[in-house]
């Protein structure tokens, strides 16, 4: 019987979005919520879709499908919204927030499931790489690609 | 007079935001301005000021320029040249005790040559208030120009 490739464990959420879905690290995630009011930020980027209240911040909220380059959720009233911890090296205030379009699940990787081919992914430079998980092709995030479009020098 | 620390509310088309007391600001009445007649122009009204006059703005909720004859009072930030006003459906000073600021950056680019628009948010639940950066609403205003 052919044993199984596997690796370190890393436990993972499946982020769903509007025609794709992302993976993220379990422990880049704060906390996921149910959709609420946003605030709204006049004349910030267009994957910038406002602000909410959680605990005592204001965290930023976007639409990673627009930034993307995607068509942004055509649902947002039925959405999630997933809080990240502050990407590496930022203040300890700047948490981010996404949409989803469903509650999170999680994955635990072991390094058996195949990489996508890049013609599979996304044309986006915040897309890192992706992985079939049972099939389904997931996005890895480029962190730091992001972090270079949220805050600017 | 309004306190550093003291923060003033200033509803616009139904969205409130707050500005810093340590600014330095007036607030005008309505019947003190110069309204403009003219349904052309960004300009809701001016201020006479001796040899000058210093235009004020209405915005609606996303701070975009609107015209509509709703306001009652505008409030002028202090800016070089000259200041600049921003006419609001409510004003009203918070008491200093009830407002905890917090941290609060947009992400991506900034809009002005001063940043961001907002540096800080007032957070009560689920509800938030965004708070002026000053000299990038300053900036802002002074980019709809005098007419």
């Amino acid at each position: 019987m052919k044993k199984q490739r596997s690796g370190p464990r890393l436990h993972s959420l499946e982020v769903p979005l509007d025609g794709c879905t992302l993976l993220v690290p379990s422990a880049s995630v704060a906390e996921v919520i149910n959709m609420q009011k946003l605030a709204p930020v006049p004349f910030g980027e267009p994957w910038l879709h406002g602000a909410i209240g959680w605990r005592t911040l204001a965290v930023p909220v976007i639409s990673i499908e627009t930034l993307f380059g995607a068509p942004a959720m055509t649902r947002i009233d039925a959405a999630k919204i997933v809080i990240f911890y502050p990407l590496s090296g930022r203040k300890d205030w700047e948490f981010v927030a996404m949409f989803a379009t469903a509650e999170p699940r999680p994955q635990v990787l072991d390094g058996s499931q195949p990489v996508a081919k890049s013609s599979e992914l996304l044309d986006s430079p915040y897309i890192a790489a992706g992985l079939k998980v049972d099939g389904r092709l997931m996005l890895i995030p480029d962190f730091e690609a992001l972090k270079k479009a949220f805050y600017p020098a | 007079m309004a306190e550093a620390n003291q923060y003033l509310r200033l509803q616009l088309g139904g969205v409130s935001y707050l500005l810093p007391g340590g600014s330095g600001y007036t607030i005008e009445q309505r019947e003190n301005l110069i309204t403009n007649k003219s349904p052309e122009g960004n300009v809701a009204a001016w201020q006479s000021l001796r040899s000058t006059r210093v235009p004020a703005y209405c915005l609606d909720a996303m701070l975009r320029v609107t015209r509509h004859r709703n306001w009652h009072r505008a409030v002028f930030l202090e800016a070089i040249p000259h200041a600049v006003g921003l006419a609001v459906d409510e004003v009203q000073l918070l008491p200093r005790a009830d407002t905890i600021i917090t941290s609060f950056s947009p992400l991506g680019h900034p809009p002005t040559r001063q940043g961001h628009l907002f540096s800080g948010a007032w957070v009560t639940g689920n509800h938030l208030m965004l708070v002026f950066n000053p000299k990038a609403i300053v900036a802002y205003l002074q980019s709809l120009g005098d007419a």
